[in-house]
């Protein structure tokens, strides 16, 4: 297993992800899962910036994800996952069995959402997914940084 | 440097002043780009005046050195009349991105290496001139990088990601850290020589025993809890001791 | 003490504690400078120094990305360093640290309840925001600075007001002051070290932390 975190978060990759997070586990990977971003060289090129050479940043869409992510899980890589957004979430912990705990990183401010966590903001909609997952056999905790509490998903619902 | 982003460039100062947990620092951003929109044509009266301030003041965050550059770009591309989505995509892919150059360089390089040199400074020279080094080295970089993310994003606009030239900025944090670390190396035996010159024997083994303490529970026993907490546990209990230590 | 020193500790550390976060960012908040000034201003800079390179070097443990909580060290620091300021030698440096760190910690917490308010404050006059109104924002933006301004003189206030308790009433006798002294200059370099493993586990960090300890220790030993 070296699937080291599969983590939502809307900023995908930043200080916490790159600096946190990759210094506590040893990360060598991170795989960015995102439709719109995996289209976008632009994009790639941003994100990129963000991270630092001795870490290997891929992209990839949710339909292809899976497939990666089985690899990924069984070679001797130590790798990130990152979403933007507890639908993909959703869509790819049906994909993709491998994924048995999920970490909220950062979700924020939008239209219809609440806050849960001072970095977790979700609508009602949102958590009746977390809900499902949890209902699922998923571990799902809230935890910004790997100092801080892992706080279970029923505190957020 | 225009008028309009001399004035964009000193209102980044205040940047983090409104932040809050929902939208960060999106009201900093909307505050501080708000003279370079004031240069649309037609000025407060085009439309896009408004609608960019209100897209300005969205969620946003990122390095507080670095905000200038989304400042730059985004009005740029209000200048440019791009699409409502372009500017939205263009918003939302600067936050990570800034946010971990920013972090990596300044966070844990710049500051650390300027700060152990201000306390090798403040050791061996004398208290004001590593108070003074410390300011002088830090700022030159902080100040230069404020100057050029600004002009870099109002040059660029929404083509900055080209001009970020990646590799520089991947590259130029590991070596910055990894000096810092020499830095921090070099100012810990240093500093430990100053603080304990005028305390007797005895105190400076307790001093060790405490540093040993300290690195073997951070490091080994509890590095989930984080450095400082540890640190601060350990002086927390010594205070207790030395409040009812009678003599 | 006299009354022009306090007005001019108050007005430092609330410009160190706007520093960190509203106002700059030229790191006068750092506690090496904040803590060095105050001790000027009470003419003692070695006093303040040393409780500043104290809490400097735990300063050396952090990571301020994102939205991560972190302690205030800059007040902290005048609070400290108005403690340490005219006690022999090394006594008062523990005393100080201990409660520099504390009011670090307290400074974390007045952080925490500043966003809160900003946040509560946006949050009510959104619907103005949505409209582009610049002076809705304007006042919106300024009026947070202000109020951090205000968080950080009251907590600076409220540092040096027991700062100056603990000089009029001192807690501690000659062995719990060097006790105490021993274990936050302990404290300190244990965090500083743990910060430095921390830088050094970049590529070529681990060299270069070992080339800068074989060369900091053979200065002291040879001087």
């Amino acid at each position: 297993m070296s699937l080291e975190l599969v983590r939502v978060d809307d900023r995908y990759i930043h200080g916490q992800v790159v600096v946190g997070w990759g210094r506590a586990l040893g990360a060598d990977t991170i795989l960015l899962v995102d439709d719109a971003v995996s289209r976008s060289p632009w994009e790639q090129e941003l994100y990129r910036i963000g991270v630092p050479p001795e870490i290997q940043l891929e992209f990839t869409s949710v339909a292809e994800a899976s497939q990666r992510l089985a690899y990924l899980a069984n070679s001797s890589k130590r790798a990130i996952v990152l979403l933007g957004d507890v639908h993909t979430l959703e869509r790819l912990c049906c994909s993709a069995p491998v994924i048995r705990r999920v970490n909220i990183g950062g979700l924020h401010q939008a239209p219809g959402r609440k806050e849960r966590l001072p970095y977790v903001f979700l609508s009602d909609e949102e958590a009746l997914v977390l809900r499902r997952l949890r209902d699922s056999g998923i571990e799902v905790v809230a935890q910004d940084l790997p100092t801080a509490r892992a706080v279970p998903v029923d505190e957020l619902l | 440097m225009k008028l309009d982003q001399f004035r964009a460039w000193l209102r980044l100062f205040t940047v983090q002043g409104s932040w809050n947990y929902d939208r960060m620092v999106g009201l900093g951003l909307a505050f501080s780009m708000e003279p370079l929109l004031r240069t649309l044509s037609g000025g407060k009266e085009n439309p896009r005046y408004r609608e960019g301030l209100a897209r300005a003041a969205q969620f946003f965050n990122a390095h507080p050195y670095f905000v200038g550059l989304a400042a730059g770009s985004l009005a740029r591309a209000e200048h440019l009349g791009s699409s409502r989505e372009e500017v939205d995509r263009l918003r939302t892919a600067l936050v990570g991105p800034l946010g971990s150059v920013g972090d990596r360089l300044f966070w844990i390089g710049w500051l650390p290496l300027c700060s152990a040199l201000g306390i090798v400074g403040a050791a061996l020279v004398s208290p004001v001139a590593g108070a003074v080094l410390f300011l002088a080295l830090y700022n030159v970089l902080h100040l230069s990088i404020r100057y050029w993310t600004l002009a870099v994003g109002w040059r660029m606009g929404p083509g900055v990601a080209a001009a970020l030239g990646s590799s520089v900025f991947r590259r130029v944090p590991g070596i910055v850290a990894a000096a810092a670390a020499g830095a921090a190396g070099f100012v810990l035996p240093v500093a430990a020589a100053w603080l304990t010159g005028d305390l007797p024997q005895g105190s400076r083994f307790g001093t060790a025993l405490v540093l040993a303490v300290c690195v073997i529970v951070g490091r080994w026993l509890l590095p989930s809890a984080g450095a400082t907490r540890v640190g601060m546990a350990i002086v927390a209990a010594a205070a207790v001791v030395g409040l009812l230590w009678r003599w | 003490m006299i009354s022009g020193e306090l007005g001019w500790l108050l007005l430092w550390g609330t410009l160190v504690g706007l520093d960190l976060v509203s106002l700059g960012q030229i790191m006068i908040a750092r506690p090496l400078v904040a803590g060095t000034i105050a001790g000027v201003i009470l003419g003692d800079p070695v006093a303040g120094a040393s409780v500043g390179v104290v809490l400097e070097l735990f300063a050396l443990d952090l990571l301020p990305v994102g939205a991560a909580r972190y302690p205030d060290y800059g007040p902290a620091a005048v609070a400290a360093a108005t403690v340490a300021a005219g006690s022999p030698g090394m006594l008062g440096l523990g005393l100080a640290a201990a409660l520099g760190l504390a009011m670090a910690y307290l400074g974390q917490w007045s952080i925490h309840w500043l966003r809160r308010r900003n946040g509560n404050d946006i949050r009510r006059h959104w619907a103005a925001v949505e409209k582009g109104d610049a002076s809705t924002i304007a006042r919106l933006h300024l009026k947070a600075v202000v109020r951090d301004g205000f968080r950080s003189a009251v907590l600076t206030a409220v540092g040096v007001a027991v700062a100056l308790l603990l000089r009029r009433y001192p807690p501690v006798a000659l062995g719990g002051a060097l006790l105490l002294s021993a274990a936050a200059i302990g404290a300190a370099l244990g965090v500083g070290s743990l910060g430095a493993l921390r830088l050094a586990s970049s590529p070529h960090g681990r060299w270069s932390l070992a080339a800068g300890l074989i060369a900091g220790g053979a200065w002291v030993i040879l001087r």
